[in-house]
């Protein structure tokens, strides 16, 4: 048996142990930039059109060409990070914070607890959840909080599971009794001890949903829901770029595609890191 | 049964049924009219094989779980009456602690061996930071855990150690009464040994009261001073532990104490117990398998009968003051 | 170094299974872990051997290794073990299948978690029988049936007939023991391995479980190799037991002798330490120090020797091969060179009182 590691030290291994662990959180760090400074570093205005430079290719002055209003495509994709970051973050923490409580309480008390939390998880999941989150946003009003709010609905059977599977497993462990004998009642329980013991599946769970998250955002905007122009969204410019893909102009959709399939790839790249880095059995 | 003044710990009548799921009403008895004593400073044992009810009773004891029926009376006050989850606040949640029978089991993945032993002490003692912390090394030496081991995680310590931790933690509060569910069951026979000699230390200098549930006889022989043997959620046999071993007087507790390697002829049982679930109210739960059985045996139900310091659930047992075993 | 029991004269019953001097590593992230090393280990036609030692000890190990069912992580690097003749370390991959079940089998440690938990007992035993071809009469689903229900009679399990149906969860521990030596009996192996049968089970139901199984072998005259970390279990079921430590025989006598004289000092203090029918709990004297771990480069020779209170550094230095020590008496071998006197008095009267 030996000493633990320190945060830091513990967090240094779990990046250099696995290759691909840093390959995924170097690309999370260069998202994050993006996002933070896009609007700063950019080349062009994101919004500026120019008509004499409508659908150029691909080129020294425009990296990333030109679109239908000579909009530098560059520029845009790289603003539309932190839009899409944003609403799948804020979506994704709305689901957990509801999700994880509801899940915890369903899967440690059972009885009626159980059931009400569990009939919700199965109503919201018997919707094909595209579709559902479709309906919320046409129902709701075309916003950007509302992809967030019809997001998060979505993604809260995810987290219900995971706590509440994470709860069941560990509701007769000897120290839950042990944290009983020791003057814990169920609400300190809940969130001193079971918490902690579930968020490592959550945390995987958490990256995971965050890809998906990208992709329904992006997915609502490619269908005209949600963001609307001329804001830069991923999804709205690979739905801008669509028609020219025919006649030829295939780098106005190809851009916005690669950097959403990349934000994803790295999100679900980044869920076995995020796990390793919150569980103690690793620390050694 | 012993009717000196005061004991620290009276159980009257206790019982736990559970509902059996699809059943009609059907329960099963898990403790069944169990009553018992605890004198201050007193080992008793608690033996049975599984599905004897003897892990329930120690739950129930430890206010785990709620009774279905019966009286607990601790130190004059009824725990019983409150439900469990009321009791954890309540003054006498100190004063009972329990080691549990797997130490990996029992300690918070994610808690170091040091919050696992201060959790008891910053709900129910309240100590400055300083003080708790000198009550955590305190405590680590008392029970031989090295102090730089007080920082490590479960997965990071062996069985003995985790079961130090286990009983660093169940001491901390400073408990009248320490119930413990097999503490040694999962570790090497060595460690075994080890932790069995600490807790015969512990007593002694702490002058607790021990129940000690087991399905180790050498184990419990050596422990306690009065062992009771149950059977399907009864008390069968109750006494001094060194005469219930050397001369058991229900036929159960005999051949129990046969099965054990090295104690000669073994007395063989037949089938299996029956099940617990709806058992008759007037048979004895034994008949059918008990080698000594009598027509009698399947139509009245055996009380506890006491001979001398000894007690008895055997319609036949009156008959056998001094067998041998 | 085992030529001493063979070239002592005509050996009427030469062993069944011969393990010589073998060595397995596990290579881990963290190094190579010796979880075996140098050991040596007879058995006969009929002889009920008990192999014993703590957890880390390396007996769960050996008998994987035996079968070819190690981790992948196993290597063996060196030594050799042979059955009936045969290879077991180097043997194809077909050969081994052929003998497992066959001539060589074993019992699990947890019935419920050994036995296919979606298939019904008997159509399990059904499984071994069909798979070693063993079924009589031309209508072969009624022989494998008819197979099973004699297996399963064979371990007295009541109404066999209607059990052939039941489910694992269905039945208790100790009838599911039973289904599983059941099933490694059904194709009558001249060896049985019983890694730890008894564990977890009352003690009631471990007593029945082991006059089973010894009462088997004894009526089939067959080998047997019963893995615990129970003296007393042992002592009450065995004729020869094998005391290991850290991966290396230390001990090997006959049952009677071993608990009379212990000679290795590891076996004398798990004997005292074991708690028995007599004795205070400050008899109790356990073994000190801790295992040590199989990680490390820098092991002593004698992997007790750290935990020692008589060894020098011959013993770090130096592997005491189990039988050097003494030539005359091949029931009584020890791994050690300050082994106590073959005529010590003995830890345990009571247990040294039994004889095989």
């Amino acid at each position: 048996m030996s000493a633990p590691r320190s945060g830091v030290a513990h967090a240094r291994h779990v990046l250099t142990e696995n290759p691909v662990t840093l390959f995924a959180a170097l690309l999370f760090a260069l998202l994050v930039v993006l996002a933070i400074a896009g609007p700063a570093i950019v080349p062009y205005d994101p919004l500026a059109s120019n008509a004499a430079a409508a659908l150029q290719p691909p080129s020294a002055q425009h990296w990333f060409g030109t679109d239908a209003l000579g909009r530098d495509m560059l520029s845009r994709v790289i603003v539309a990070t932190r839009l899409d970051l944003g609403i799948a973050l804020a979506a994704v923490a709305a689901s957990f914070v509801i999700g994880l409580p509801l899940g915890l309480a369903a899967g440690y008390f059972g009885g009626w607890w159980d059931r009400l939390v569990t009939r919700l998880s199965d109503t919201i999941m018997a919707f094909p959840l595209f579709v559902l989150a479709m309906g919320i946003v046409a129902a709701l009003g075309n916003t950007v909080g509302n992809i967030v709010l019809a997001t998060a609905v979505i993604n809260l059977p995810f987290y219900i599971r995971v706590a509440r599977a994470e709860a069941n497993v560990r509701r007769g462990a000897g120290w839950i009794e042990a944290a009983r004998l020791s003057g814990n009642r169920d609400l300190r329980i809940l969130v001193v001890h079971l918490l902690p013991n579930a968020l490592p599946a959550a945390a995987v769970q958490v990256s995971l949903n965050m890809g998906w998250a990208i992709l329904n955002a992006a997915g609502l905007s490619f269908i005209g829901l949600g963001v609307r122009p001329p804001e830069a969204e991923w999804g709205i410019l690979v739905a801008e770029g669509a028609q020219y893909i025919v006649s030829g102009e295939w780098w106005v959709s190809l851009f916005p595609g690669a950097a959403l399939m990349l934000a994803v790839f790295t999100f679900n790249l980044l869920g076995d890191a995020l796990r390793d880095l919150l569980d103690p059995r690793r620390r050694t | 049964m012993s009717d000196l003044p005061d004991p620290l710990l009276r159980v009257e009548r206790l019982k736990k049924y559970f509902p059996v799921a699809g059943g009609r009403g059907s329960m099963l008895h898990a403790v069944d009219d169990v009553s018992l004593e605890i004198r201050r400073g007193e080992s008793v044992g608690l033996v049975g094989e599984s599905g004897c009810g003897k892990s329930t009773l120690a739950r129930l004891l430890a206010r785990l779980h709620d009774p279905t029926d019966g009286r607990i009376v601790f130190d004059g006050a009824d725990i019983g009456a409150l439900p469990a989850a009321r009791f954890a606040r309540s003054p006498e949640r100190a004063r009972i602690q329990m080691v549990f029978q797997d130490p990996t089991d029992s300690l918070n993945p994610r808690f170091t061996a040091e919050e696992a032993i201060a959790e008891p002490l910053k709900l129910l003692a309240s100590l400055g930071r300083e003080a708790l912390r000198a009550r955590v090394a305190e405590l680590a030496t008392q029970v031989g855990l090295p102090a730089e081991l007080l920082a490590r995680f479960p997965h990071q310590l062996s069985g003995g150690q985790k079961a130090r931790v286990g009983i660093a933690r169940a001491l901390a509060v400073r408990p009248d009464l320490l119930i413990l569910d097999e503490p040694t069951a999962a570790l090497d026979v060595s460690v075994q040994a080890v932790v069995l000699q600490l807790l015969e230390r512990l007593r002694r200098e702490l002058g607790l009261s021990m129940i000690f549930v087991s399905h180790d006889l050498n184990v419990v022989r050596l422990l306690t001073e009065r062992v009771a043997v149950m059977y399907l959620g009864e008390i069968v046999e109750v006494g001094p532990s060194d005469e219930v071993f050397r001369s058991p007087m229900h036929p159960y507790t005999r051949a129990l104490i046969s099965s054990i390697p090295g104690q000669g002829p073994r007395i063989r049982l037949q089938g299996e117990a029956r099940s617990p679930v709806d058992p008759p109210a007037s048979a004895c739960r034994f008949h059918g398998r008990c080698p000594d059985g009598q027509d009698r045996c399947g139509r009245e139900k055996p009380r506890l009968v006491s001979v001398g310091g000894r007690a008895a659930a055997c319609l036949l047992a009156a008959n056998r003051v001094s067998s041998s075993a | 170094m085992n030529a001493p029991l063979r070239a002592r004269g005509s050996a009427p019953n030469p062993p069944l299974l011969e393990v010589c001097d073998l060595n397995l590593e596990f290579r881990t992230r963290d190094g190579a872990v010796q979880a075996l090393e140098g050991v040596n280990l007879q058995i006969r036609k009929g002889e009920i051997v008990g192999l014993v030692g703590e957890s880390g000890s390396g007996k769960s190990v050996l008998s994987y290794a035996l079968l070819g069912i190690s981790d992948r992580a196993a290597r063996i690097t060196g030594g050799e073990a042979s059955f009936g003749g045969i290879d077991l370390l180097r043997a194809d991959a077909r050969v081994l299948a052929e003998l497992r079940g066959r001539e060589i089998s074993m019992v699990f440690q947890s019935p419920r978690t050994a036995l296919n938990p979606i298939r019904k007992v008997g159509r399990q035993i059904e499984d071994v029988l069909r798979r070693h071809a063993l079924a009589r009469g031309s209508d072969l689903s009624r022989g494998l049936r008819e197979g099973a229900i004699q297996a399963l009679r064979e371990v007295a399990i009541p109404d066999p007939e209607r059990r052939l149906n039941a489910y694992p969860f269905e039945l208790s521990g100790g009838m599911c023991q039973r289904v599983m030596i059941a099933l490694a009996l059904a194709c009558r192996p001249a060896l049985l391995i019983a890694d730890e049968p008894t564990t977890g089970l009352d003690v009631t139901t471990q007593a029945a479980v082991m006059d089973l199984i010894t009462g088997l072998a004894r009526e089939r005259q067959m080998a047997t190799l019963f893995i615990t970390h129970d003296l007393a279990l042992a002592a009450d079921y065995c004729d020869r037991i094998v005391v290991m430590h850290a991966g290396q025989a230390v001990e090997d006598a006959v049952t009677g002798s071993l608990f009379a004289a212990p000679r290795h000092p590891y076996t004398r203090r798990l004997i005292s330490s074991t708690p028995g029918p007599a004795g205070s709990i400050s008899s109790l004297a356990p073994v000190p120090g801790n295992l040590p771990d199989l990680r490390r480069t820098d092991l002593p020779a004698c992997r007790f020797a750290e935990r020692c209170e008589r060894a020098d550094e011959r013993c770090r230095r130096i592997r005491p091969l189990l039988g050097e020590s003494q030539a005359r008496e091949a029931s009584h071998r020890v791994a050690c060179w300050y082994p106590d006197a073959a005529d010590a008095a003995g830890a345990d009267p009571v247990l040294a009182g039994r004889e095989g």
